[in-house]
């Protein structure tokens, strides 16, 4: 995509962006009245129009949307109702534990993918081609949530190995950075395993079928020809052709990755921007809404242009044309 | 190459993740050895402060163990907190309190009458997260007068029997950290959460949702019961509790077993002061002004069904005349109406009625849904069921358009005017769910009383009127209360069994006296 495609996806995204919260019935002011855990807060109609005036929502909608397009462009995307503070700074806390599930997700997922890929088509056809190829058609059927509650109870509960929940143990006094790293490691197992399960499936497809086509080539017959040691051929020679494709799977998948990310942080209360997602959704929170999506499609646009241009670097006959 | 760069970036990410995301307000483990630390369910509630806790029970409690009030609620009513003693003036409309000498913020200031008159005017101008300080959709607050350093007088415009809890429960704030603070939603500094409550807050973390409260050393009112209580963040909250993690969760009907018979373990039950109820759009169906078809509907909802299967057996049926059984003013000589389908059918006289049920979409709603609508057809009602989420329904409910509605919420337990804010159709509706008054229903009588019991400042004769009231409702059923849960709370005795519940409230944790030595 050249870089006026870029701005129009981002155009689009920030208009509906802003319009799709509003459409949707119900406001934030209903929801901070309501009472399901069982003290009343009863707002007045008046406070609620007056809290409407302190958030800019008693405003016509066109009114609204400017203020929102011309503070984008300040770099102020807004005050956020329920927490109390500057979207930007709720999402801040919470993103780079999201960025950081997500990137570790997807770079293990893919190293694991394209390995797996690559020792199923050498051995196309053979017994670990087949238990290798049903295992993985057999994970990436299966909902990242469902992963997650299943490592959840075995990991966690059962076995108790791993942390039921959280990014770091609560109020712990750290002896050490290495304490601390650790900790935050360990925590982190579970989510990322059940994302990395999630992917791991489409990227072992799409390289081992990249594989195979790479595999069939001249210059790999060459080299099994010159007598190189298997290992050589398939981690050296072929992997470096075959893998393009799954580099650019993997950015290209970003976006669903952050999908399943939302579920898995709510299975394990993992402080990332999924969780908060489903709460700002919940509660109507229009300004965290729009702010979160923002990340995600600014994100998402991000990695596809990264894709974009690591594919050139890695295939030069796409920077060529 | 790729796979280098891959693993390389890897680790990159999880060694900076410590570096800058951790809350650097975590506090630390080897301070609480030898403490009893009590550590319960987190959860992201809001910074405790008066103005940026959330809006619901959850976070709002966590202010209160912060900020003292007046007077608190004890397990039978009102009790002296703050202040010592209190008068209402015969007219009511003066308000004397007298607060106990020696009293202390967190930060070692005194606490003075100052501060009271200055929290009370200053919330007038800027209403806190959960304003206590209005009534009929005003603040109802007319002058404040210090007396002496520990008396205040507070004059309203009217008199109004439920003024002295919310005076009573409105947070004191020190005049010396918010005096110069103009827009309080923004100030979320350490200095915001100075109260003058038993605990003062020593590590919150809002990605984590945890919270570590202590207890204050300087207080001078009764002695705290535990020394730290931990807010910690869990996935589930009964397996962080099988796991030690928690030391006290609720836990589903179908799991009280497990815990039955083992001594280390104490169950309680909740007072039912969270339920359901069906509410009637009169304006929408008028023929629902016929009082026989409402009867019909009484006749035909199998409440005991549902408190069998939906609430599995965690619930008592709910009272027709509204407050609900574990109510301190509840009359249990109104109406009631047993599940007979025959006579529901007999009041319809062979018509049959449509009507949509609006419900949210909640496994349990959705379910109680299901089961009027077997119940009902059998009288003759036909009910299309459309369940939509619940904020969409709080919403459709609000603006009245709905035909019959299913509504869950809680606060059953709280001040008896609820009745009127529900049943006297002379009231505006405000937003709450738990005070939608009935679209289309007006009774004259119900309305009269609902403003004598406003009006009675002697206790006794309210109590009578609200009395009056629950059997007018229960006869009339301008909708069907049909089920109040009765949770169970399990915890491990031997670590902490002060647990109490408030009168009017059904979450032991909730309760500030379940910390305290009273």
């Amino acid at each position: 995509m050249k870089p006026a495609g870029y701005l129009i996806t981002l155009s689009v995204v920030l208009i509906l962006n802003f319009f799709i919260p509003r459409l949707m019935p119900g406001d934030p002011f209903t929801f901070l009245s309501s009472d399901p855990d069982g003290v009343s807060i009863v707002y007045t109609p008046e406070q609620i129009e007056k809290f409407k005036g302190y958030y800019g929502m008693d405003k016509p909608l066109t009114e609204q949307f400017i203020s929102y397009f011309s503070n984008l462009v300040s770099g102020d995307i807004g005050y956020s109702i329920y927490y109390n503070d500057d979207v930007i700074d709720v999402i801040a806390s919470r993103a780079l534990w999201t960025i950081s599930l997500v990137i570790i997700s997807l770079s293990l997922a893919g190293i694991a993918g394209i390995i797996t890929g690559a020792i199923s088509a050498w051995f196309r056809d053979h017994l670990i081609d087949r238990l290798l190829y049903s295992f993985m058609i057999l994970f990436s059927e299966i909902p990242a949530f469902i992963t997650a509650i299943i490592l959840l109870f075995a990991g966690g509960a059962w076995l108790g190995w791993f942390p039921l929940s959280g990014g770091a143990t609560p109020f712990r006094g750290y002896t050490s950075g290495w304490d601390k790293i650790s900790d935050i490691a360990m925590h982190a197992v579970l989510p990322v395993t059940a994302l990395v399960f999630a992917r791991l499936g489409e990227f072992y497809l799409l390289a081992r079928s990249s594989m195979i086509t790479v595999l069939s080539k001249d210059y790999i017959r060459t080299a099994k020809g010159k007598g190189l040691l298997k290992r050589r051929i398939i981690f050296i020679h072929a992997l470096k052709n075959a893998a393009p494709p799954v580099v650019t799977r993997i950015f290209i998948s970003l976006g669903t990755v952050f999908g399943g990310a939302i579920l898995v942080e709510n299975v394990f209360r993992y402080p990332g921007a999924g969780f908060l997602l489903r709460e700002a959704v919940l509660v109507r929170d229009y300004p965290l809404i729009q702010g979160l999506f923002l990340f995600v499609a600014v994100s998402v646009l991000i990695m596809n242009f990264t894709a974009d241009m690591l594919y050139g670097k890695f295939d030069p006959r796409v920077r060529v044309s | 190459m790729l796979l280098k760069y891959g693993i390389r970036f890897s680790f990159f990410i999880l060694l900076i993740i410590p570096a800058v995301s951790c809350s650097p307000r975590g506090g630390d483990s080897d301070a609480d050895k030898g403490k009893l630390v009590i550590n319960l369910e987190g959860g992201g509630w809001g910074y405790p402060s008066p103005y940026t806790h959330y809006s619901r029970g959850p976070g709002v409690f966590k202010m209160r163990l912060l900020f003292d009030s007046l007077l608190e609620r004890g397990e039978k009513g009102l009790i002296p907190w703050l202040a010592e003693k209190w008068s209402v003036s015969p007219d009511g409309r003066s308000y004397s309190f007298t607060i106990r000498k020696g009293g202390r913020w967190h930060d070692g200031e005194s606490l003075t009458a100052d501060d009271l008159k200055f929290s009370f005017e200053y919330f007038t101008l800027h209403p806190p997260a959960s304003d206590e300080l209005s009534a009929y959709g005003r603040n109802f607050i007319k002058g404040c007068k210090v007396i002496d350093p520990h008396s205040i007088r507070i004059t309203v415009d009217s008199p109004d029997a439920t003024l002295l809890a919310k005076l009573g429960s409105t947070r004191i704030i020190p005049r010396h950290v918010w005096e110069n603070v103009k827009d309080p939603k923004k100030f979320d500094s350490p200095q915001s959460v100075i109260g003058s409550g038993p605990f003062v807050l020593t590590g919150y973390s809002r990605e984590e949702g945890s919270y570590r409260f202590e207890a204050f050393k300087d207080y001078n009112g009764p002695k705290q019961a535990v020394d730290v209580i931990r807010f910690i963040p869990v996935s589930d909250s009964v397996l962080a509790f099988e796991k030690g993690e928690i030391d006290l969760t609720s836990v589903p009907a179908d799991l009280v077993k497990r815990y039955e018979n083992d001594p280390g373990y104490t169950i309680i039950r909740n007072p039912a002061f969270w339920g359901y109820r069906l509410l009637f759009n009169i304006k929408k169906k008028p023929e629902l002004k016929d009082k026989k078809l409402r009867h019909a509907f009484a006749f035909s909802i199998n409440r005991k069904e549902l408190v069998e299967k939906v609430a599995r057996g965690a619930a008592v049926e709910g009272s027709m005349g509204y407050l609900p059984v574990d109510h301190v003013w509840y009359n249990s000589r109104v109406k009631t109406y047993p599940f007979e389908p025959a006579k529901g059918k007999e009041l319809l006289s062979g018509r049959k009625y449509s009507f949509t049920l609006l419900t949210g979409n909640s496994r349990d709603e959705v379910r109680i849904a299901e089961l009027l609508k077997i119940s009902l057809s059998i009288a003759g009602f036909n009910i299309n069921v459309k369940s939509i989420d619940m904020k969409s329904r709080d919403a459709a409910v609000r603006s009245g358009d709905y035909e019959i509605a299913l509504n869950g919420h809680g606060g059953w337990g709280s001040d008896p005017d609820m009745l009127r804010r529900v049943y006297s159709g002379t009231v505006r509706t405000d937003a709450s769910p738990s005070s939608d008054a009935i679209p289309g229903y007006s009774n004259s009588e119900i309305n009269r009383l609902a403003m004598m019991q406003l009006r009675e400042m002697n206790s006794k004769k309210r109590k009578e009127i609200i009395f009056r009231m629950q059997e007018i409702i229960a006869e009339e059923v301008p909708q069907v209360p049909l089920y109040n849960t009765k949770g169970y709370t399990v915890f491990r005795n031997k670590k902490y069994s002060g647990w109490r519940h408030m009168f009017d409230h059904h979450e032991v944790t909730h309760n500030k006296l379940s910390y305290i030595k009273i």
